[in-house]
């Protein structure tokens, strides 16, 4: 680094000789503020200096050219260009001199001067003292091993720090996570290695000699030290910054798209940035922290570097800045957070110590990057969803929108001759700002305009033809009412005519020129609203822009649920694949959207869609890849409950392990078997968030798409066993508040309620508020219909144990009252077993079939009389079973009853019968 | 930033305020006369070092030149920690520069408190026919807050050299007057350290009363 040689001017032999024994020429030169060379402190080695010793040090500025040229009070001329004094000499080459640094004198009387420190003396005669001329920094990992090795002759140096580190880290096979706690070892352990590398005596007499020495071997016993150390440590410093690391990559990954015009930086600077990002990805290669570093101030100067270096701009703080955040969104790396921590915590021996904080401000500068990208400031995509909440009061005038998109993509231009009105982008902007009825009306009339105009073409070519009257026709009235005459032919009409049918109005296909349909921008804003306008209205859920993104892709990368479940239920392809091969599954992992890599999972659960979890992108990367990679905890942990396998390799030949930068990652890839407790049943709570809203359409519209599809059958969701385990369970205890908690259902409601079935409702299909609140806000989200692994349903549990209640809550909450567990059986089979005669009735009352039958061919008349539950047989009796039915057995239900001579039952069973024939 | 090992006090100044008021101009004024031309091309203006001497006192002045736009506002805690001085600029004809320097005043007295010299910097007084912060004003809000008020000018070279002078002194006044106090009051602690300690905790006291 620059100027990483120091030492105390006033303490130089030769600065105090020239002070106290030349007292005048020295008051001299301070008056004529001429500047004064001192010598380093070992590179002459007299002791006695003469008077032309001192005046080959000043040196006198010339009259033209201050800055560069000088002469010595030798009357030697001297130039200084790039840190490098050079002097003329009679013969030979120019004599040189490093100039070390420069220091400002102040004295008590105001007097100012210069005094530049220099490497060697500006005297070709001098004798020259110094035997080893300090290398001016230690710029590698290579330089540290020079200098431990030449300074101390041999490699004995470098074989004790090795084998302390490795005696180091066999006591400390783990090392623990908190960084203070690893800082704290870390140190102990440079001390350790500092102390055997001074045990060497040549580096010892060395550094007692030279501060400067000192201060090198110190820098390169650390570095080797990190070199040979840091595999080891920066897994556990990952680990402890692995919640700030994956929330970084998240907001970094939403923003990868960013532009540099996006972040106002000075278009100079644009050349510079690919080398800069080049340079600064590296930074993950070099393992000490001086290198690190080191990689910081390269990029930033390959900023500044500029390809014609007439002139250099000077840039300050606020160009750099952006920059610098630009370069960190682009350099993909999915640590910055733990890089940053390993160069603040990790530097003990103070490097740089010289060059006062040059490392401390670079370290602080990426600190600022990092918090400012964290801070979320900067115009990135806006929160998912973030405008829904808010869309019948966002009446925001539409010009703060096209503003916004004005300042974020120039792509528009603002002139135009045709009306805004009948431009895409406005159609666009009227989607951004979510102004749903707008955007519906303009589609809705430019739609009927377009098919007018189809009409209007034909019927023009008709009477082009064969001159017949079409006054049937209605749909273009307008038009013709415009016209002098509905057949005229005069200029005027003809143009008026032609004129419609050029117009060009954006309809719900229309593509801008990145391919993008209406429906793309409703989903990547996230307008879920407009989304099922669109879908309503015949938008293709399908279409593709230029990279082949679907609008599905788009609602998974930018994290908004609502649309994408939309989209899903719609039929949009949940395995359509871009053109860089991702599927929406891929969007959603590598922007760190649990939400909806929950929905997409959960809808191909429920929906009966196969969504592949190990689909391979173009770089062969699965999703799980890509959550290892960003150190999404969650989202990986998901995604291994549903069967990602983390073995799979990418086409770098890495597994999701490889790519696993901490040990909580690891941990969950490691984890075979999934810990289903964790798992949450998506949307519960944004439903309910939605709920609060009753009247809102998307909410009732996907509560209802919920419920259709619910219907099919019991949901097979494995992972759901062990919450379906507690379900069942608590039923099974007949704990009925327990078990509605666990189903999400909101007990209470029933409770005062004590919901009559037969008729809550003022009317069938009456849409009342009273009625509305019965029907859906008492309703759960939580699909009451699913099974354990026997295929029972809490509906079977419930009528199984006699719970009523329970099976009111259920049936009321769309449990499906015939679903069939592993044997067949139903609900009602069940109560029939164990004699439940009230929760028969009631599991009539609500429609149950009576004469559903199992795998054995029984009814549930059959069990009754074959277990002989006279109140089961009763109840059953009184809703019209069929006697008839044969089971398997080719037995009806009184033959049953006979060959377990049950004779109540028999009696029963044929006091009805003869009943019936009597009624028939 | 303490004193370091050989005695040289390493001081840690921050350029703060808005935008366009010469920061960056000042900080190149001081370090103009720097010898080496390509100095700058590879620091950029945004961090500077500079060695003093001043009556024999080793300084390792290292200044920071922070972002002024309004966007980066939120870093300033990140830079300005652990400063030793801080050089507050506005520019006179720009008075809302002037009320930005304020905030700067009042956040930075409420994030260090006094451990942090002020010195604030009317800029651009070569175009004091546009002024637009008064002299009066500006002197005595210095006053007030126990800032030092400078003029300079960056353009021509006036008040530059000064201004970093007097601060330099100052941190170094405040640094041993600090470490100072520090010796006194270790030295009473002992003090106290002498007497049995006081039995009463405000806990005791409110319950006693």
């Amino acid at each position: 680094m620059e100027g990483g040689y120091d030492e105390i001017i006033s303490d130089n032999p030769f600065f105090v000789a020239f002070k106290s024994e030349y007292m005048e020429i020295f008051q001299h030169c301070i008056a004529q503020s001429w500047i004064v060379c001192v010598p380093r402190v070992g590179s002459l080695n007299t002791r006695v200096f003469a008077i032309e010793d001192f005046c080959a040090h000043v040196l006198v500025p010339s009259d033209e050219l201050p800055e560069t040229h000088y002469s010595t009070l030798t009357e030697k001329q001297v130039t200084v260009a790039n840190k490098v004094i050079s002097l003329e000499v009679t013969k030979g080459l120019p004599l040189q001199s490093h100039i070390l640094f420069e220091e400002t004198f102040y004295t008590e009387d105001f007097m100012k001067y210069k005094v530049w420190c220099i490497e060697s003396p500006l005297e070709p005669t001098s004798n020259v003292g110094g035997n080893d001329v300090t290398k001016e920094s230690l710029c590698s990992i290579n330089d540290c091993i020079d200098l431990l090795w030449t300074q101390a002759a041999g490699r004995q140096v470098l074989d004790q720090i090795d084998l302390t580190v490795q005696l180091f880290i066999k006591k400390n096979p783990v090392l623990p996570y908190a960084v203070g706690s690893l800082k704290v070892t870390i140190s102990e352990l440079y001390t350790h290695c500092l102390q055997v590398a001074l045990q060497n005596k040549r580096l010892r007499d060395k550094s007692k000699a030279s501060k400067h020495i000192l201060e090198n071997i110190k820098l390169a016993v650390e570095c080797y030290m990190q070199q040979l150390i840091f595999d080891y440590i920066f897994k556990p410093i990952c680990t402890s910054c692995s919640y700030e690391d994956s929330h970084l990559n998240k907001k970094i990954r939403n923003m990868c798209d960013i532009q540099l015009r996006d972040l106002d930086i000075k278009k100079e600077l644009y050349h510079a940035v690919p080398k800069a990002k080049q340079i600064l990805s590296k930074i993950d290669s070099y393992n000490t922290v001086l290198e690190k570093v080191l990689c910081l101030k390269q990029a930033l100067n390959a900023i500044n570097e500029n390809s014609n270096s007439s002139n250099a701009m000077l840039l300050t703080a606020d160009d750099l800045l952006p920059v610098f955040v630009f370069l960190l969104i682009k350099s993909g790396l999915p640590n910055w957070y733990s890089q940053l921590t390993y160069m603040k915590e990790f530097q003990f021996s103070g490097i740089g110590r010289g060059d006062g904080d040059e490392s401390i401000f670079l370290i602080t500068t990426l600190e600022a990057v990092i918090e400012h990208i964290q801070s979320g400031a900067l115009a990135g995509p806006p929160d998912p969803e973030s405008y829904y909440y808010d869309s019948n009061n966002s009446d925001d005038s539409i010009s703060s929108c096209n503003q916004r998109r004005n300042s974020t993509t120039e792509s528009i231009s603002t002139t135009e001759t045709t009306g805004r009105e009948e431009t895409l982008d406005y159609v666009f902007d009227l989607i951004k700002a979510n102004h749903t009825e707008q955007v519906q009306a303009l589609l809705e009339r430019n739609r009927k305009h377009l098919n007018n105009m189809q009409d209007n073409e034909k019927s023009a070519i008709k009477l082009s033809l064969d001159e017949m009257d079409n006054d049937d026709d209605d749909s273009d009235v307008e038009i013709y009412q415009k016209l002098c005459h509905p057949l005229c032919n005069c200029k005027k009409c003809c143009q008026k005519l032609s004129k419609n049918l050029l117009k060009t109005s954006p309809t719900i296909s229309s593509r801008d020129s990145h391919g993008l349909t209406p429906l793309h921008v409703a989903s990547i804003y996230g307008k879920a609203a407009i989304v099922e306008i669109l879908l309503d209205m015949g938008a293709d859920v399908n279409a593709t822009d230029l990279n082949e993104c679907s609008p599905l892709h788009y609602s998974a990368s930018r994290g908004h649920q609502n649309a994408l479940l939309l989209l899903l239920h719609s039929g949009a392809d949940i395995n359509k694949a871009n053109i860089d091969k991702n599927a929406p599954l891929h969007m959603a992992v590598n922007n760190g959207h649990l939400n909806c890599v929950k929905a997409l999972i959960y809808f191909a659960e429920h929906g009966r869609k196969q969504i592949i979890v190990n689909c391979c992108n173009g770089n062969g990367n699965t999703p799980l890849h890509l959550a290892s990679k960003w150190g999404y905890e969650g989202i990986a942990k998901l995604l291994i409950e549903n069967g990602a396998e983390p073995s799979l390799q990418n086409r770098n030949g890495k597994s999701a392990f490889d790519i696993a930068h901490n040990y909580k990652i690891l941990q969950v890839l490691k984890s075979s078997t999934p810990s289903l407790y964790e798992y949450i049943h998506i949307t519960s709570a944004d439903i309910k968030k939605l709920n609060l809203k009753n009247d809102n359409p998307i909410t009732q519209k996907l509560q209802s798409l919920k419920i259709r599809n619910d219907r099919n059958k019991a949901s097979k969701t494995v992972e759901n066993l062990k919450r379906i385990e507690r379900i069942l369970q608590a039923i099974s205890y007949g704990d009925i508040k327990l078990a509605c908690f666990y189903m999400n259902i909101n007990y209470d409601n029933y409770t005062d309620a004590k919901c009559d079935l037969k008729d809550p409702l003022c009317h069938p299909l009456c849409e009342c508020n009273n009625c509305k609140t019965v029907t859906v806000s008492t309703i759960s989200d939580f699909d009451v219909n699913f099974c354990d692994s026997n295929g029972y349903t809490p509906l079977h549990h419930a009528a199984r144990y006699g719970l009523d209640e329970l099976c009111k809550i259920l049936i009321l909450n769309r449990a499906n009252i015939n679903l069939s567990n592993r044997k067949g059986q139903t609900a009602l089979h069940l109560a029939a077993l164990h004699n439940k005669s009230t929760t028969l009735r009631h599991l009539l009352d609500c429609g149950a079939n009576i004469n559903a039958i199992d795998f054995s061919g029984n009814t549930p008349l059959h069990d009754a009389c074959e277990v002989g539950n006279i109140g089961a047989t009763k109840v059953l009796l009184g809703y019209d079973p069929d006697l008839n039915m044969l089971n398997a057995s080719d037995k009806t239900p009184l033959d049953v009853a006979k060959g377990k001579v049950h004779l109540t039952i028999i009696d029963l069973i044929e006091k009805y019968s003869n009943k019936a024939s009597i009624y028939k | 930033m303490a004193q370091s090992s050989n005695g040289t006090n390493n001081f840690k100044v921050v350029l703060l305020g808005e935008g366009c008021v010469g920061k960056t101009s000042i900080l190149l004024r001081y370090i103009e006369d720097k010898f080496n031309e390509k100095h700058l091309s590879t620091l950029q203006a945004t961090f500077l070092n500079k060695k003093l001497n001043i009556n024999g006192k080793r300084i390792n002045l290292s200044i920071w030149d922070t972002a002024g736009q309004e966007r980066f506002h939120a870093l300033g805690p990140i830079y300005y920690r652990n400063s030793n001085g801080a050089i507050l600029v506005y520019d006179i004809t720009d008075q809302y520069s002037f009320v930005k320097v304020k905030n700067w005043v009042k956040e930075l007295k409420k994030m260090l408190g006094s451990d942090i010299v002020l010195a604030i910097a009317g800029n651009k007084i070569d175009l004091d026919h546009e002024r637009a912060v008064s002299l009066e004003e500006a002197t005595q809000y210095a006053e007030q807050v126990g800032a030092k008020h400078y003029h300079t000018s960056a353009k021509i070279n006036e008040g530059v050299e000064e201004l970093f002078l007097n601060l330099t002194r100052d941190m170094l006044e405040r640094y041993e007057s600090k470490k100072q106090t520090e010796v006194t009051r270790s030295s009473r602690v002992l003090v106290v350290d002498d007497e049995a300690p006081p039995p009463s905790s405000c806990c005791s006291s409110f319950m006693g009363a």
